[in-house]
């Protein structure tokens, strides 16, 4: 054993040295001694940067730890959907983290552009501004549209748009795997976001996992809603904040792993989902405004009425249609 | 004479069909080949066309040159064309028809038409017929008669004619197109054919026009390129920039993107011998002034330089923004127009929204969805717990959904204000699938005994 540690010392001091020459993020190394993560390993690019700089947190304590501080901020992040019909989920994720970045950002007049395919928005849905502005805080005057009808055109949009000051994030949306988003296509994203220090988001929905130059790809499914809080508790059967279940599908420092992340729609903030999965299906809404209803005395008995029905309490004509028949006497 | 007749006189005779639609596709090709002579040209009828050249003989060096300039081109392109030149567009008709190449100089027309038979008057063949039934046949039989009974006989028309094509009466010719404000050009006497040659001269053409709108203190909204093949066809390439512009290195990106785009679509043929640059439609410009390092305040301007390039390769819709307008229905609530700077939004219709704001500071509003449908799709519900309920399950494009959630309804009536105000009222519902999956579904109408409403899914939940 003592040859192999001796091989991780070589192996440990060298990858950081790699690290240092690149000027890029060192990758997370655990230290071959104790096992803990080495404090201050990140390499600072031409001198001066910090951990701000270099990560765009999401805000979920075990993802950022595992990501290694967030993730890259001057990068392409790739986000995968796994069907169509699940673009809801992929593109709330993605918005959730420009969100997060325009937060940060102090500039008087952020934008955002999304940009896709004509296929995908006929298919998937329009952005839609409002609800941009209600779930993520996107304003209508902080978000630029864009469609072409070819993948080509939209990536040359987004290369185009990628070093523009004024446009905080890209978010580009592809469906299927089209011939033209290639290794090279990601290459040169990835290139204009580390060149212009701000991310570009590659919405990519129903695809099948090809080689990508982006660090980070992230694999989004749905995952059912929290219940909406009240003072008197969780409301059974309402749709609260929206949650998704993140996959780590690629990362160079971080190992596969996934996580159910929960946004806060009210504090604009991700965290990693408080309440298990307790708030499965309750069909019946409990009453709102007004005091729980006490408890049963005892085992309830339906009894037939005693008497005829009262005639206030027959269905009115209108909800039955039988009741409309003319009732023919022989 | 039928077309038997013909052919019993001539059987090798070829029979074509009219073809007035293409006759007339024809007259336009050649009215925008003549938009090298002047801006101002309109259609005559069926067969001629109305050249104004009012301050443009002196470019093609006399009004006698031109018209021989005119007929040579014409003559090369394989057309027999008659062409006069006078100062009044009755005594130009006709001068072409009655004395082909002939210049009128103004104030010979009295002299010039005396001679001509009644049908140079362009008047109706009626008209024509009763006055030569009475024995005027020259327009000099009329021109100096009395007035009174001529009006009495045969209406104004006839006097008017008269008056307009002796210059006693103006009569204006109206344009196929309007004019630009600027326009820049450079014939040549070798053709071009590279495109990378024509975008540099757009570069140099672009130079002399922003002298022209400097003087002015204007940029250029709209740009149009003409080109005009050697064979007559011409092609317009039109870019329009989301601010003013003038710079020569800008507007040569922009045509960039657009020829890009074009790429085989333009067909250089044998050449172009001449290409014009014209503004279409300018605004004020407003210079800024740059602080002592010589920088100068930027507003966006990269970002108008983007959105222009994009809209010249894919066509203005292609970068929208969203703007929000008071209406209840979701569709009418975000519509989105093509991006334009501050300057170009004064004045677009629709209010803007009130923001209801509360105490946090966020503006309140009710959940929306992320992403919203165009057009509605239609949704299978086969069956709802109770009849004003949301469903049990759907089905969208051929899946099944199993509803595990719903909220709602949400009930949005069509705006009375409006023309279709008596739509039905639509009920809305935020359902959570089993998976997890939420959208935005509405039953279109109520239950009834008559009709079953239908169900649509409008939306999609982050």
């Amino acid at each position: 054993m003592a040859t192999s540690a001796v091989a991780r010392d070589v192996v440990f001091a060298l990858r950081q040295k790699i690290a240092k020459i690149e000027g890029t993020l060192a990758e997370r190394l655990v230290s071959p001694a104790d096992g803990q993560p080495v404090a201050g390993l990140l390499v600072r690019r031409n001198g001066h940067a910090s951990p701000r700089d270099f990560f765009l947190p999401t805000g979920v304590e075990r993802l950022d730890e595992v990501l290694g501080g967030g993730l890259p901020k001057a990068a392409l992040i790739e986000i995968h959907g796994t069907e169509t019909r699940n673009a809801g989920a992929a593109a709330g994720l993605a918005l959730c983290l420009v969100s997060g970045m325009l937060k940060e950002r102090s500039r008087p007049r952020d934008l955002v552009l999304w940009v896709g395919t004509t296929e995908m928005f006929r298919e998937a849905g329009h952005p839609y501004a409002p609800g941009l502005a209600s779930f993520f805080g996107i304003s209508a005057e902080s978000l630029l549209l864009a469609e072409a009808p070819k993948a080509a055109d939209v990536l040359w949009i987004a290369e185009e748009a990628a070093r523009i000051v004024e446009i905080a994030a890209v978010v580009v949306e592809l469906r299927g795997n089209p011939r033209s988003v290639d290794l090279t296509a990601t290459r040169r994203l990835h290139r204009r976001a580390q060149d212009s220090g701000r991310p570009v988001f590659l919405l990519r929905q129903s695809a099948a996992p090809e080689p990508t130059a982006a660090p980070v790809r992230l694999v989004v499914t749905p995952a059912p809603a929290t219940l909406r809080q009240t003072l008197l508790g969780p409301l059974a059967g309402s749709i609260g904040a929206p949650v998704f279940a993140v996959e780590i599908g690629k990362s160079r420092t971080a190992l596969p792993g996934s996580f159910i992340v929960e946004w806060n729609p009210d504090a604009h903030t991700l965290a990693e989902r408080r309440d298990g999965s307790e708030n499965r299906i309750a069909v019946v809404s409990s009453s709102r405004g007004r005091a729980h209803p006490p408890a049963q005395a005892g085992a309830v008995l339906a009894f037939k009425p005693a008497v005829g029905e009262a005639a206030g309490n027959k269905p009115s004509r209108e909800q039955h249609p039988a009741h409309r028949r003319p009732r023919r006497t022989g | 004479m039928g077309i038997a007749e013909a052919r019993a006189m001539h059987p090798d005779i070829d029979v074509v069909e009219a073809d007035p639609e293409a006759d007339r596709r024809l007259l336009e090709g050649l009215a925008d080949w003549c938009d090298r002579y002047t801006p101002l040209v309109a259609i005559d009828g069926e067969n001629g066309l109305f050249l104004d050249i009012t301050g443009c003989a002196h470019l093609f060096g006399g009004e006698k040159a031109l018209l021989a300039d005119l007929m040579a081109r014409f003559f090369h392109q394989g057309f027999d064309v008659r062409a006069g030149l006078a100062s009044t567009p009755g005594a130009a008709w006709a001068a072409a028809r009655f004395a082909t190449g002939h210049i009128l100089a103004p104030g010979s027309e009295r002299n010039f038409f005396a001679r001509l038979p009644l049908a140079a008057l362009r008047i109706d063949a009626r008209t024509k017929a009763s006055l030569e039934s009475v024995g005027l046949r020259t327009v000099g039989a009329i021109m100096d008669g009395p007035r009174a009974p001529l009006v009495r006989r045969f209406g104004t028309e006839l006097i008017e004619r008269l008056d307009q094509a002796l210059g006693r009466l103006d009569e204006a010719i109206s344009p196929r197109l309007p004019v630009a404000a600027l326009s820049v050009e450079r014939h040549f006497a070798d053709p071009l054919s590279l495109i990378d040659d024509i975008e540099r001269l757009i570069g140099l053409l672009a130079a002399t026009l922003k002298v022209d709108l400097e003087r002015r203190e204007e940029g250029a909204r709209a740009l149009e390129l003409l080109l005009f093949r050697v064979d007559g066809m011409v092609s317009r390439i039109t870019v329009g920039a989301s601010r003013p512009i003038r710079e020569p290195t800008l507007v040569r990106r922009l045509f960039h993107e657009r020829l890009a785009t074009l790429g085989e679509g333009i067909d250089a043929g044998y050449g172009f011998d001449l290409v014009r640059l014209s503004a279409l439609s300018t605004a004020r410009f407003d210079a800024r002034q740059g602080d002592l390092a010589g920088e100068v305040e930027d507003g966006g301007e990269e970002l108008a330089i983007f959105a222009d390039r994009i809209g010249a390769r894919l066509g203005e819709a292609a970068v929208l923004e969203p703007a929000t307008v008071e209406s209840h229905l979701p569709e009418r609530a975000a519509p989105v127009r093509p991006y334009a700077q501050e300057e170009a939004r004064k004045g677009l219709a629709g209010r803007p929204k009130r923001e209801v704001r509360q105490a946090g500071g966020r503006p309140r509003q009710a959940d929306r969805p992320i992403r919203l449908f165009r057009q509605p799709e239609p949704i299978d519900v086969p069956a709802t717990e109770i009849p004003d309920g949301p469903p049990l399950n759907f089905r969208w494009r051929r899946a099944l959904h199993r509803v595990a959630r719903a909220e709602g309804p949400e009930r949005i009536a069509p705006e009375w204000w409006r023309e279709d105000a008596d739509a039905p009222t639509r009920d809305y519902y935020r359902i959570e699938d089993a998976e997890g999956r939420r959208y935005w579904l509405y039953r279109q109408g109520l239950y009834s005994a008559k009709a079953v409403p239908r169900w649509f899914l409008h939306g999609v939940f982050a």
